[in-house]
């Protein structure tokens, strides 16, 4: 009964982790940029989102009206500069590496190093479930799983049925070829790196409903995001979805089975053997970018 | 009529005049009509304190409480006459730069007197070079009293010499002055350093809250460790659901004990009874009552018949401190552990200095091995360098009660009534 529960909760936070992903991966695996970044992004997301939710008593759902277009404004501003300076893919990851840090510490003086939560009374999802039968689906991570099927699957259809997701996949196949066929890379790249911001501002939101909010919070995502990226086949939005699934199943599974402790060297052996067998991930050749 | 509405403004011009005179009268003995003003050359405290990574949120609370201290001593005539000056650099809660800090503080600063930084691994190497330039180390908040060897550090805070059998003692010993004490026990154990050794010990001793759980007879339904970065607390709570106990201890820090709660609340669940070791104070209570009951340490909490026990001082040392706390935006601006803890180690540093008579370290140091340290948050703390310096504990269990942290055991200082799951 605790293994059927903990895979069921494991399974609706492996959305989150999915949705945090999504954006990472697709802008590496298109835009071959390793936007370190997009930390950041998603924990000013979930700081606007506490702020907004506790100074004003917006509704923490609402507040994405002001997030997401801040953070795609954000995503995108920053893919130009990144254009400008042509950076290289290693070189991405350095320099965004440093943005996160900026971005860190300035929320450090804005919000405290502190810990810092939205209160009962401006939150009330956090201690909410839907129960079903003996099982229960707790509501953060329900919309965590709801909003990561819809996103990711847009995301999907998009570039698999529309004139600029098949440009961005041919700039992602080729880019001197997309190029001569008149695909304006840098248009599409900004927009894609815009949506992608807006997808952090989901995902912090969504993350803050939940949780409580530390600065350092960012780097605590590293491990999982990354696995979820490596595992799901860089650039692969099916792919992501199932690896954030797949871990989320995993750490519930051997928290219980076996102990939390166990967790993290489960799934970091299971990377390393992705990366041993499969290095283009895990669901890399069962779907397509 | 207008005799009658003149002699009524002159009244109160009169009161208004007198008034002034009281107030301005008030205002020159607090000034410093008790103490002579300090002067000469400032005494230099040095010291890192982590004002930004991982240890920032409580590294600005030692910062605003060492402020205030700093500022109450000046304005009561200094340290032998002379004014404090206290110089603090953010160590970006990095070991390594605390060492080197603390080294350019005493070999090229050449200050007077050291400090403690905030952390214990911070601590541990801030030691290792206070031993080395033979400094004395008042300090904040280590309470693993096994690593902390240096004859001359002296605690701030201490859970005695076993902090892996004091902790798990005091707790089961409260529980058990209940009426129905719980015989179901969960613990479930954060694997940081700062709280893994009290549910199985540290280096030979491996004593521990399990361990002590088993010794007493009582039934270990759940025992389980998890990450320091653990993000499925769903799992956790299912299990500890699942489990039934009476009592679940979490042996963790930070905001776990809310993560756990929460993740409980949302399959319906609360246990009987909770403890948490080391939880972040603010943000349980931002939980309402899903979080009353709640059960962790402390060596000060200012609930009002403590105060009333401590006098007036100890009254104005917490406002104070809650007004520099509101100014500083924190979002917890209650003066307790950690800020009673700074209070107590500047304390002993000014009662070292004091009882020696000078700035030689070895007189300080000797001096609070001979005399100890008057504070006013702890009493009198004696020092025994056999038990590494630290002093009997004062250490004790505190109860959220209507939304409120509350000292509940043992019963000679507790400020109210521990309750059990009935209540």
């Amino acid at each position: 009964m605790s293994t059927i529960q903990a895979a069921l909760s494991g399974i609706l936070l492996g959305g989150l982790y999915a949705l945090m992903a999504a954006g990472l991966s697709v802008t590496w695996g298109v835009l071959r940029v390793i936007n370190l970044a997009h930390f950041g992004l998603m924990l000013v997301g979930a700081y606007l989102t506490f702020e907004l939710a506790s100074a004003w008593h917006i509704n923490p759902l609402w507040t994405l009206v002001v997030t997401v277009p801040a953070m795609f404004v954000l995503g995108g501003a920053l893919q130009l500069a990144f254009d400008a300076l042509r950076i290289s893919e290693l070189n991405s990851l350095l320099l965004t590496f440093g943005l996160l840090i900026i971005i860190v510490q300035s929320v450090s003086n804005i919000w405290s190093a502190d810990f810092q939560r939205m209160t009962a009374a401006v939150n009330p999802y956090a201690t909410e479930s839907v129960r079903l039968g003996r099982f229960v689906f707790p509501v953060p991570t329900l919309f965590a799983f709801a909003v990561a099927i819809l996103i990711i699957g847009c995301a999907h259809l998009v570039l698999r049925r529309t004139f600029a997701g098949r440009a961005l996949r041919a700039y992602a196949e080729d880019r001197a070829v997309a190029g001569a066929f008149g695909v304006d890379h840098r248009r599409v790249g900004v927009l894609l790196a815009a949506t992608s911001g807006g997808s952090a501002a989901v995902a912090g939101m969504l993350f803050s409903l939940g949780s409580s909010l530390t600065p350092a919070t960012a780097y605590e995502w590293f491990g999982t995001v990354f696995a979820v990226v490596i595992l799901g086949g860089v650039g692969h939005l099916l792919g992501t979805l199932s690896a954030g699934l797949l871990v989320g199943l995993l750490s519930g599974v051997v928290s219980v089975v076996l102990s939390p402790a166990t967790a993290p060297f489960v799934l970091f052996s299971l990377i390393v053997l992705a990366l041993l067998l499969r290095p283009r991930g895990l669901f890399a050749a069962r779907t397509a970018r | 009529m207008r005799d009658k509405t003149g002699r009524v403004l002159v009244a109160v011009a009169a009161a208004t005049l007198l008034l002034g005179f009281v107030v301005a009268c008030e205002k020159k003995s607090e000034g410093g009509g008790g103490a002579p003003a300090a002067s000469g050359a400032p005494i230099v405290v040095g010291s890192t304190l982590s004002l930004s990574g991982a240890f920032a949120a409580t590294g600005a609370i030692h910062k605003i409480a060492g402020e205030a201290f700093v500022d109450r001593l000046n304005a009561e005539g200094g340290l032998l006459g002379r004014p404090v000056r206290w110089v603090v650099r953010d160590d970006e809660s990095d070991q390594a730069k605390v060492s080197m800090l603390y080294e350019q503080l005493i070999s090229q600063d050449k200050v007077d007197l050291i400090i403690g930084p905030y952390a214990t691994p911070n601590i541990l190497s801030a030691m290792a070079v206070a031993a080395r330039h033979k400094y004395v180390l008042p300090q904040h908040t280590a309470v693993l009293a096994p690593l902390l060897t240096y004859e001359c550090q002296f605690p701030g805070w201490s859970i005695g010499s076993t902090p892996n059998e004091f902790v798990p003692n005091q707790l089961l010993d409260a529980v058990a002055s209940l009426s129905t004490p719980p015989k179901r026990i969960a613990i479930v154990t954060n694997q940081n350093g700062s709280t893994d050794f009290v549910s199985y010990g540290a280096g030979d001793n491996k004593v521990g809250a399990v361990s002590i759980t088993r010794q007493r007879g009582l039934e270990l339904v759940l025992e389980k460790r998890y990450p320091p970065n653990f993000s499925d607390w769903a799992s956790l709570a299912t299990q500890v659901r699942d489990a039934r106990p009476d009592l679940l201890i979490n042996n963790g820090l930070g905001v776990d004990p809310v993560n756990l709660l929460q993740a409980m609340a949302q399959l319906n669940y609360k246990p009987p009874m909770m403890f948490s070791l080391f939880p972040a104070p603010g943000p349980p209570l931002g939980l309402g009552p899903k979080a009353d009951g709640l059960m962790s340490v402390s060596i000060f909490e200012p609930n009002k018949a403590t105060l009333d026990r401590l006098g007036a001082k100890a009254t104005a040392v917490v406002n104070d401190f809650k007004a520099r706390a509101t100014t500083a935006k924190l979002p917890y601006t209650v003066f307790e552990t950690q800020a009673a803890a700074s209070w107590n180690a500047w304390e002993i540093l000014v009662a070292g200095v004091k009882g020696a008579g000078k700035i030689d370290h070895q007189a300080i140091c000797d001096s609070l091995h001979s005399n100890g340290a008057d504070t006013t948050f702890s009493g009198h703390l004696a020092f025994d360098a056999s038990k590494h310096n630290f002093w009997p504990p004062t250490q004790t269990i505190k109860q959220i009660q209507n939304g409120d942290w509350v000292t509940v055991w043992p019963k000679d200082r507790a400020a109210g009534e521990l309750r059990g799951p009935a209540a």
